[in-house]
């Protein structure tokens, strides 16, 4: 088993545009004409009437550009690691971690503690989850080695805290279950391959 | 040093396995030559302890003229053999099975308890098996829970190891095969017993198919760290590990390749004194008890060091010291080394598990020591050993491997042992006269009436030992406690001088053989006393409960003296804040950094080494030969074999009980213990209830050396006679003060009251 098909992500499409740029002069007459031109042709006004123009834009048409941060916060890409979500099963809503110990494992800083015990329906219970983010340092191991694809990273980057330890429980990492219906599928680090479906083997079956 | 083994006794041969060339002897397989020689053969069903189980097929070879694949697990190899152990044709025969057993094997290595140490993970990667082109229909195999153990019929590969080491090692006989195809299975058939030796199944099963309940799913293999130890309970001193994360035991493990591991080795470990800080004040109050302490009463469940630094003291303080079980083993092994004329008995597990016939006198060997019955169990199943069982009490647990049980009355010990010497050393021309003389002199008649052992019983033991080689000889503590000890250990020892038996003196309690050579000891207290792990004016104890805290065997380093003659060393498994014995030696003025800077001190004159405790070996090599610790040197002790007539035997009449505790419970240590759960019930037949007139759920309360006891009384309807069943595990530091023979006549008050004989009408 190679590990080429793991590497091939396919993720994102590279467009690039030339500029249209004009050529530096490089005589010291040429460097004067520019100067000069550049002088009288009032690109002063420009830019002012660019500013006057966005503040029409923002104060009478609605098209503000400022980001009111922290009430508002920019989109951030889905590559992006910053504090961990902890998702839950579509369908049943049940948490999807089955409490397999890799993320603890990996975690390259030891910042990750479980504990698990077997439960009343035979199942792996996680009874203890935390992640001690005054020590994380969002290298994003735990969410790739997730065979589940329980634990992602969230969009959440603050990470100040008042302490050097700042823990966070499974619960608080959790989707809320109410909250089910907002859930976002995770695309980054550990995500399948948007060509997964291509890699899959079919095993036999009897019937 | 197995003498009677047949593998052993093999003529030399020289095989070629992959171009190397290796010496053995005939009677080895292939794969016993190759793994003597560091050569790889990948095995799924093969366990070195017991036979060639033959279920698997991945040990396949080839032998040079020899068509076709060689089973190297079970084909002995021959003279001039040329074996090839991997080609490709190997390969592909072995990626196959993986991939049969791969079959619809549930991908849930991410909870499974055995991911990361699974024969099946690593084999399933060994032999590359990415693609599965076999199928079957898949079934509904619900998970069983049979107690101490679980079993879930999806994960089983069937290779029959489980059912093999419940058979042939530990010998409860619970696990058998249901044959059904595809659709087989392990079944228990003594689920409702509960097995702990079951422990020991689950230990060897390769894959997460069985497992302990209590440690299952709460953690990952690798997140434990492996602290190696011996087991302290009952004096066999097993090999094992503790598995530790975060200062908690979370499950005992073994080298169960090549030794084994009872139920309280396996489920008793959570018997820590924990949550303990040092209490200046408290350890000051020791040190003064100490000065002034007339006696020093402890429990044998202690490290030869601090058995040492105790005698130090003594030596210093010249206080009592006093130990009652291991006192009497003392006497008796003294007793007995004046006829043999070694300090020691001469025999050990090995040679006992090679036996053709074993004798078990004076000891209830199932309930005080599983790792000498698993030996005898061992010797029943591969050499068919005859095994006579003399005992007042029949035992319905050892009955699968007991070919004949001989009754003997209460009491009786004294003319057994002289009925025995007298029968197995008949005819025999290196006995000298005089004791010739003592034996021809022997009222047989007159004793085997007392004993009620009768003669053609004895005659019927001596035919089975006809055309049998390899006798072995097990005594217990029903012995070493007999008023007339010393005399029994001189008949037992003639057994070992004249009649080649291997004998084994089996430990009554804990560390009480390394107490017994290491302590100098008295046979009672007197005035004031301190009492370790045992009830004293001033009391120290690992339970928690006494004056000032100790740490419990698991939590300090030192070595014990196990069975087998042999010094193993012990680790700490989990932290102890408090003060240690060494710690009240050092005020005391005998100076000692460490507790086990005693290890080189050890007596030598009583067979010890001046092994540092660092340079204790800890592990079995390739072969399964043990390295864990050292064996204590055999010493010569001046003979002096005189005999004294045999005395009336004193009637043991009505009610009696017998000091003995659950299979799988010593001491208050395993009473601590939560995986092991045990009534402390009086247990009695039907007809002890009729003698005694009690009925079951009565309770009752009555004494024995000046301990009181009060027992629920429960009738156990596979029990017979008129003798019940005394516990004393749960006597917690009064268990240690009991020094009589351990059968005694019940004279007992009732004290049922209203809300307790609530079921009698
Ligand atoms: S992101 Fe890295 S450091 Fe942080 S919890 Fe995950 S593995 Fe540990
Ligand atoms: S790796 Fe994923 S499934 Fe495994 S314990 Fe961590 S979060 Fe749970
Ligand atoms: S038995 Fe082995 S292969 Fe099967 S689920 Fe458990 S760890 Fe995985
Ligand atoms: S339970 Fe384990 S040891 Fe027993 S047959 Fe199945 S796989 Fe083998
Ligand atoms: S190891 Fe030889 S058949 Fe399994």
């Amino acid at each position: 088993m190679g590990l080429e098909q793991f590497k091939n992500r396919n993720v994102g499409q590279q467009n690039y545009v030339m500029l249209d740029l004009e050529h530096t002069p490089e005589t010291g007459m040429g460097k004067f004409r520019q100067v000069v031109r550049r002088t009288f042709k009032a690109e002063l006004f420009v830019g002012l009437w660019v500013t006057m123009r966005e503040m029409i834009n923002a104060l009478f048409k609605g098209q503000m550009h400022t980001v009111k941060y922290p009430f508002e916060k920019l989109p951030i890409s889905p590559r992006y690691r910053a504090i961990h979500e902890m998702l839950r099963l579509l369908e049943s809503g049940h948490y999807r971690c089955i409490g397999c110990g890799l993320c603890e494992k990996i975690c390259i800083s030891n910042c990750i503690t479980m504990d698990t015990r077997y439960d009343e329906n035979q199942r792996k219970e996680v009874s203890e989850y935390t992640i001690n983010f005054g020590r994380c340092i969002f290298c994003g191991y735990c969410a790739e080695v997730c065979p589940e694809l329980a634990i992602v990273h969230g969009p959440r980057y603050e990470t100040a805290s008042e302490q050097r330890a700042s823990f966070s429980l499974f619960e608080d990492m959790l989707t809320p279950i109410d909250k089910l219906n907002l859930q976002q599928e995770y695309d980054g680090f550990g995500a399948v391959t948007p060509n997964a479906d291509e890699n899959i083997k079919k095993t036999p079956l009897a019937y | 040093m197995s003498v009677h083994n047949s593998i052993n006794t093999g003529k030399p041969i020289t095989v070629t396995i992959d171009g190397k060339v290796c010496k053995s002897t005939f009677g080895k397989t292939i794969l016993q030559i190759a793994r003597e020689n560091d050569i790889y053969i990948p095995t799924m069903c093969y366990l070195s302890k017991v036979q060639p189980i033959g279920s698997c097929r991945m040990c396949v070879v080839n032998v040079e003229g020899v068509d076709g694949m060689i089973l190297s697990c079970q084909e002995k190899a021959v003279d001039g053999a040329v074996i090839t152990t991997n080609n490709s044709a190997l390969f592909h025969e072995r990626q196959n099975i993986m991939k049969l057993y791969d079959v619809n094997h549930p991908l849930e290595c991410g909870v499974c308890d055995k991911s990361g140490e699974c024969d099946l993970q690593n084999k399933t990667m060994e032999f590359d098996v990415d693609t599965q082109e076999f199928t079957a229909r898949d079934q509904h195999r619900p998970v069983e829970n049979w107690g101490h153990v679980s079993y879930d019929p999806a994960l089983c590969i069937m290779c029959e190891k489980c059912v093999r080491v419940s058979t042939e090692i530990t010998g409860d006989e619970a696990l058998k095969v249901k044959f059904g195809g595809y659709g087989s299975t392990i079944i228990n058939v003594k689920q409702e017993k509960n097995y702990a030796s079951l422990g020991e199944a689950a230990a060897v099963c390769p894959v997460g198919a069985l497992v302990s309940t209590a440690f299952k799913y709460t953690s990952n293999a690798w997140e434990l760290t492996k602290i190696p130890s011996a087991c302290p309970h009952c004096g066999g001193g097993c090999q094992m590990y503790y598995e530790v994360k975060r200062d908690r035991i979370y499950r005992v493990t073994n080298e169960f390749e090549f030794s084994t591991l009872c139920g309280a080795g396996r489920f008793g470990f959570d018997y820590a004194n924990e949550g303990v800080s040092k209490d200046p004040a408290a350890f000051n109050a020791a040190v003064e008890a100490f000065k002034n302490a007339d006696s020093v009463v402890f429990a044998p469940q202690i490290s030869n060091e601090e058995a040492m630094i105790l005698q130090k003291l003594k030596e210093k303080y010249g206080f009592k010291l006093v130990s009652h079980e291991a006192r009497a083993y003392q006497k008796f092994m003294a007793a007995y080394s004046t006829v043999t004329g070694k300090h020691l008995y001469n025999g050990d597990l090995k040679t006992l598990s090679d036996s053709q016939a074993v004798i078990v006198l004076g000891i209830r060997i199932n309930n005080d020591s599983p790792t000498v019955k698993y030996h005898i169990n061992m010797a029943s199943k591969w050499q068919r050993a005859r095994v006579i069982y003399m005992h007042p009490m029949e035992d319905s647990e050892i009955q699968n491997i007991v070919t004949q049980f001989i009754k003997y009355e209460v009491g009786s010990e004294e003319g057994v042992a002289a009925l025995l010497a007298h029968t197995l050393l008949e005819g025999n021309e290196d006995v000298t006269k005089t004791l010739r003389e003592y034996l021809d002199d022997l009222d047989i008649g007159n004793l085997s009436a007392e004993c009620n052992v009768g003669e053609e019983e004895l005659d019927a033991l001596k035919k089975s030992l006809l055309k049998k080689r390899g006798f072995s000889l097990v005594v217990g503590s029903d012995l070493y406690m007999h008023p007339r000890a010393e005399q029994i250990a001189k008949l037992v020892a003639l057994l070992e001088t004249y009649a080649g038996f291997n004998v084994i003196c089996v430990p009554p309690a804990g560390n009480a053989m390394g107490v017994s050579l290491i302590c100098d000891l008295d046979d009672s207290a007197e005035g004031k006393t301190v009492g370790y792990n045992v009830k004293g004016d001033f009391t120290l104890s690992a339970l928690g409960d006494g004056d000032l805290d100790m740490p419990a065997l698991n939590q300090q380093e030192g070595t014990l003296t196990t069975v087998d003659k042999r010094v193993v060393p012990m680790h700490v498994a989990l932290p102890y804040g408090g003060y240690v014995l060494n710690d009240i030696a050092n005020a005391l003025g005998i100076h000692a950094k460490y507790t086990i800077d005693y290890t080189p001190m050890l007596p030598v004159a009583k067979g010890f080494k001046k092994t540092v405790f660092d340079a204790l070996d800890e592990y079995f090599d390739a072969t399964g030969t043990e390295h864990r610790g050292y064996l204590l040197a055999s010493q010569k002790v001046p003979v002096k074999r005189t005999l004294d007539e045999i005395e009336e035997i004193e009637a043991f009449d009505g009610a009696v009980v017998y000091r003995c505790d659950p299979v799988e419970q010593f001491s208050p240590f395993t009473a601590k213990s939560t995986l092991l759960k045990d009534e402390p019930v009086m247990l009695g037949s039907t007809q002890f209830a009729a003698a005694a007139k009690l009925q079951d759920g009565d309770t009752i309360t009555f004494e024995i050396d000046g301990i009181s006891f009060e027992r629920l009384f429960k009738i156990d309807t596979e029990m017979k006679g008129t003798i019940a069943l005394n516990p004393t595990f749960d006597m917690g530091l009064s268990a240690s003060l009991l020094s009589s023979y351990r059968f005694s006549r019940l004279v007992f008050r009732k004290t049922n009251n209203e809300n307790i004989g609530n079921n009698d009408e």
